[in-house]
């Protein structure tokens, strides 16, 4: 069973538009990666999915339910940290952590001891007002806040923003030990190295449409190779230009490119030139992704 | 429960000051009672002086102003225009803070269904009208016979006039809340919740002026519970009671129905 499964989910705002056709499934046990630039319909996804705001078309399942009918009951099992936290001011941290607490139905004593384990790992001062936090403080009690009740599923929109390096590592480490349980991921953003070193699929959406659904290892591994050589003469772009060949770039006799297919057909290219040097690398999640976009451009 | 605590909590500091606010009123208000009374005028003349107009737009209608309770009764419209400020502002906030405040997409990520935390905040919401209704009902009373040397007993007066404050009490919280519930734009709800009181207030002021607009009684809960209908046999119109509770489940249920319904603004 698909822990999340959407079909055709769409959403419009007015006339304005937020989704369109969004199909999804995350399996059990998966660390999902939801990557898009700012506005392409992402949190506007996640928000769907919570039941914050309802769809014009299309439906979705968690957990085999309905989002609408069974939205409450979802809940239950679903840690959400939003990707810009706001908390009643005028509490101390410990008591709204304990007031998102009373919403579950979870032993009292089991949650609280859930909240110390994590203000511990995460380094929060659970006595201090909200109100006088930080922002990256404050994501913090976001993440406690999403983690205390030990849900089936969580859903993060954009996490690590105003966390500290150490801080994100220490919370990666915490995301995986919770996925090692079995728990699935829905992990959010538009920082690609993020969701590279966490997710086993990702989801790419654009302009309020998935353009692709795919495993990182083979974004990464399979098909791109990011090519430079360094050339005796100045290279001309027909003699590289081939099927799968992108995002070529020559400067005098540097030449980079990014290419995508049968490597025997690069190679035999590559033979016909002159060259001084060559490096092929693994193109990281970011380059990949430009190259998504500028395409569909 | 959770939610209603929380509530409790949120709008305690500010239901202590209104009932300060409440008390010092009809304190205030009954002390003009005693200085009118110990200077050996007759207020009654003075007041008959005044145009009509100016006597009804300070609510002094046709009171025995020599008596405490009559004055009392001019005294009434006021703690009624601050117990429905009060309850007007009170219904428009509860709802809406969520989503002003921006803490909407923590709360309803909870698995808490939005028609639940309705009721908390109508609950929540009712126990400080109740407060600030009893606190009211208890200096007046207090106050009052203080000053109501040798008159009639006066409790069951007050009794019957607060009864009607509390139905309008009513009336403005869930005109506050379905005003809230309907709307996207959070920030706004208190301000129109607060133009409906003033408008349907100087409405109520307009028919006691102008006769000819009696017919229009109906659309101004002002008019519906009237001290001066009220004070002289302590009881409340049983129509306009109907009416209030009509109107209350009305607005209660389109609260309810909008907000289960609508996008959460984020």
């Amino acid at each position: 069973m698909n822990i999340i499964e959407t079909k055709n989910l769409t959403k419009y705002y007015g006339k304005s538009l937020g989704i369109i056709d969004v199909n999804l499934s995350v399996a059990e046990g998966e660390i999902f990666g939801f990557i898009g630039p700012n506005g392409a319909g992402k949190s506007t996804t996640i928000r769907t999915l919570l039941g914050l705001i309802y769809p014009t078309g299309g439906s979705a399942t968690i957990f085999g339910k309905d989002i609408i009918k069974f939205g409450p009951e979802i809940k239950e099992e679903v840690g959400y940290l939003p990707s810009e936290v706001f908390y009643y001011d005028d509490m101390k941290v410990i008591d709204l952590l304990k007031y998102s607490g009373s919403f579950y139905k979870r032993d009292r004593s089991v949650i609280d001891k859930r909240i110390k384990e994590l203000a511990g790992i995460m380094d929060l001062d659970l006595t201090k007002k909200i109100d006088d936090l930080s922002y990256g403080n404050k994501k913090k009690v976001g993440i406690v806040q999403g983690l205390l009740h030990q849900p089936k599923l969580i859903i993060l929109d954009e996490p690590t923003g105003g966390l500290d390096p150490l801080m994100q590592q220490k919370f990666f480490d915490l995301l995986k030990e919770e996925n090692e349980k079995g728990v699935t991921i829905l992990f959010s953003s538009h920082i690609l190295s993020e969701v590279q070193k966490l997710c086993d699929r990702v989801a790419i959406i654009k302009e309020g449409r998935i353009i692709k659904v795919q495993r990182i290892s083979d974004l990464i591994e399979k098909n791109y190779k990011r090519f430079k050589l360094q050339t005796a003469a100045k290279a001309e772009p027909e003699n590289i230009s081939i099927d799968g060949v992108s995002d070529l770039k020559i400067e005098g006799t540097t030449v980079s490119f990014l290419y995508k297919g049968p490597i025997n057909e690069i190679t035999k290219k590559l033979a016909s030139l002159d060259l001084t040097d060559l490096w092929a690398e693994e193109p990281d999640l970011e380059e990949i992704f430009l190259h998504y976009y500028q395409k569909e451009d | 429960m959770n939610v209603f605590l929380r509530e409790l909590r949120a709008h305690r500091t500010a239901l202590i000051f209104w009932c300060i606010g409440m008390f010092a009123m009809v304190g205030s208000g009954m002390g003009k009672y005693a200085a009118y009374e110990s200077s050996g005028t007759s207020v009654n003349t003075l007041v008959r002086q005044l145009p009509r107009a100016v006597q009804i737009i300070l609510g002094m209608g046709s009171f025995d102003l020599s008596k405490a309770i009559g004055f009392y009764g001019v005294l009434y419209l006021y703690l009624i225009v601050m117990a429905t400020i009060h309850a007007a502002v009170l219904g428009a906030e509860i709802i809406s803070k969520e989503e002003r405040d921006r803490t909407s997409e923590f709360l309803f990520a909870k698995p808490v269904p939005r028609t639940k935390v309705i009721t908390a905040k109508l609950l929540a919401a009712l126990a400080n009208m109740i407060v600030l209704n009893l606190v009211t009902l208890v200096s007046s009373i207090w106050v009052v016979d203080y000053y109501n040397k040798g008159g009639r007993p006066v409790t069951g007066d007050i009794v019957a006039l607060m009864a009607g404050m509390f139905f309008l009490q009513l009336i403005f919280l869930s005109i506050g809340m379905s005003i809230a519930a309907i709307r996207k734009k959070p920030k706004s709800a208190a301000s129109i919740a607060t133009a409906v009181l003033l408008a349907t207030f100087i409405l109520s002021v307009a028919i006691d002026i102008n006769n000819k607009l009696e017919f229009l009684k109906y659309l101004t809960p002002f008019k519906y519970f009237d001290a001066q209908d009220i004070l002289p046999d302590g009881r409340l119109d049983l129509g306009y009671v109907a009416l209030s509770g009509g109107i209350i489940i009305v607005l209660l249920a389109v609260t309810y129905r909008f907000y289960a319904k609508r996008d959460l603004s984020i």
